[in-house]
């Protein structure tokens, strides 16, 4: 698992293109349908059994045939109080291997935002997704991510995302139902800075076989408040495993890392391990040692600990 | 005058005394290689110099070009022009060496060129006993310092890696660079031929001579046990 670059940030020249409540551009072709997700409710009536109402805003990307290019999308806010309430469907057709660059962000670090966004992403049978969310934002947005992704039989999800700007409130709730001999990697890398974090993930092995890495790395610095929930329910013969990491930087923040493991079948096996630690004086001292200042070591540091 | 001074230094680790009263002074463009047994104070004599925070000056003074650094910390000491390459220095998980080596000088070394490969990955994790001591040296070098504290450069690298770091480290000495060796092995003062040697027992330098083979020559032949009863050889 690799963390998704803040490159994806400034690289970004993305198949879905949305800032603030306006869809700015759309790209067409042969292998994938793109639509805002409104014109999807308005075109095509198989999807609204995945959408919770209409929807108001949001993307559409339907994988059809197999593509040899990454997609991407970006969701911006660009304007001051702008509140976005989205919902994202992907859906990804049997046995085809996609990968997308998805990046939320503000463009500015004081534009008090509002960004809601439910999304369901649909792995059928055999398809694989490496699914890299960069969320980037001000000081003063409010972030309320909320996802659910459905793994068909034999797919496979490797599900990364990095928050190193977050918003003064950040609820993320993921939902990830594994099908038979499905497999998926979640890996999140949060940087909390004087910010009240809300994070929920729910891993469901309902499929023999299935299997589910969940990786969380959280920093608590500056006023940082830091609630994370990592779930697996194991209800067949399955395996998984929780693994929490964080660290403390400073004493006026707070985390909270609970990890649940809950087991329905004798013949799953699934584990945990979480731990919050401090940094290293001895890689504190040493990068002073090399002449960058105890902040600029803390940085390298945390970012070093986010990226591992 | 010296380009380093250290006048009477006690310092403390936990609550322990480990130097002892140590003087030594290193011109400009000198190399001064410093011997002793285990525990007996040299790699803290070098964290001490460097500013590590856990090394406690108790008294004596540690003057770089006419300045007394002792209050100074860790990373104004570098800008000072002092640099240590540590003996076991930490893994740092997540952290290219490129990265580490761009926020440290924006110059690029031959020697970089020469050890790419060591570039893209994450500093010391699952590095050799010759690749950190590469490493550390890249990243001394890109400091450019006016003193270069060796601490066991040679221990890890095989002899024709050795040969290499002794070559840079000269070119740097002619260079105007000063260098304060701290090593057990004889091999790399055959080769570097530092100007003066030390021996450090106790905490305390008690011994001082320019002829470095007659001081291993000692040492090999009676330990320690006769640095102990000479003054100066």
């Amino acid at each position: 698992m690799t963390m998704p670059s803040a490159n994806i940030v400034k690289k970004c020249s993305p198949d879905f293109l949305l800032i603030d409540n306006e869809v700015k551009s759309i790209s067409k072709s042969k292998e994938v349908l793109i639509l805002s997700s409104i014109d999807a409710w308005n075109s095509l009536d198989w999807t609204k059994k995945y959408f919770d109402g209409k929807p108001k805003g949001g993307y559409f990307i339907w994988v059809k045939k197999q593509i040899d290019f990454p997609l991407s999308t970006c969701v911006n806010i660009a304007s001051l109080k702008v509140k976005q309430d989205l919902q994202n469907l992907m859906v990804i057709e049997k046995g085809i291997k996609a990968k997308a660059n998805v990046v939320c962000s503000s463009l500015k670090n004081n534009l008090s935002g509002t960004h809601k966004a439910r999304g369901k992403l649909i792995l059928k049978e055999g398809a694989s997704l490496e699914y890299n969310h960069v969320h980037k934002w001000g000081s003063m947005d409010n972030v309320f991510p909320d996802y659910e992704f459905i793994l068909e039989k034999g797919s496979s999800l490797d599900y990364n995302y990095s928050n190193m700007f977050p918003p003064k409130e950040l609820n993320i709730k993921n939902k990830i139902i594994c099908g038979n001999n499905s497999s998926v990697n979640l890996s999140i890398s949060v940087n909390g800075i004087d910010s009240d974090i809300k994070i929920k993930e729910e891993v469901l092995l309902n499929g023999k076989g299935s299997q589910a890495i969940s990786k969380l790395k959280l920093v608590g610095r500056k006023n940082s408040n830091i609630i994370a929930e990592s779930s697996i329910i194991a209800k067949e013969k399955s395996k998984g495993h929780i693994d929490c990491q964080s660290l403390m930087i400073d004493n006026k923040s707070k985390i909270s890392s609970i990890p649940l493991l809950v087991c329905e079948n004798k013949d799953a096996q699934i584990t945990h391990e979480a731990s919050i630690g401090r940094v290293s004086e001895e890689q504190l001292n040493y990068l002073r040692a090399r002449g960058l200042t105890e902040k600029q070591a803390i940085d390298l540091i945390v970012s070093g600990f986010l990226k591992a | 005058m010296s380009l380093l001074e250290i006048k009477n230094l006690v310092v403390e680790n936990n609550g322990k005394t480990i130097l002892n009263g140590v003087d030594l002074k290193i011109k400009a463009g000198e190399v001064f290689a410093l011997l002793g047994p285990n525990a007996s104070g040299k790699s803290t004599l070098a964290k001490t110099v460097m500013g590590l925070p856990e090394y406690k000056i108790k008294k004596g003074e540690i003057i770089l070009k006419g300045k007394d650094i002792k209050k100074l910390a860790l990373e104004k000491r570098v800008k000072e022009g002092i640099a240590l390459v540590f003996q076991n220095p930490p893994a740092l998980q997540g952290i290219k060496l490129e990265k580490l080596l761009d926020l440290i000088s924006k110059k690029r070394s031959e020697y970089e060129e020469k050890h790419s490969n060591l570039l893209e990955r994450d500093v010391n994790v699952n590095f050799s006993g010759g690749e950190k001591k590469i490493s550390e040296l890249m990243q001394v070098l890109a400091l450019n310092p006016d003193l270069m504290i060796l601490d066991e450069i040679d221990s890890g690298l095989d002899i024709k890696k050795r040969e290499e770091v002794v070559n840079i480290i000269k070119e740097r000495v002619k260079n105007g660079m000063s260098v304060l060796i701290i090593t057990h092995q004889g091999e790399i003062l055959e080769q570097i031929n530092p100007n003066r040697v030390g021996v450090i027992i106790d905490g305390k330098i008690i011994c001082e001579s320019t002829d470095f083979r007659k001081v291993l020559k000692s040492i090999k032949e009676n330990d320690y046990a006769k640095c102990k009863h000479c003054k100066k050889m």
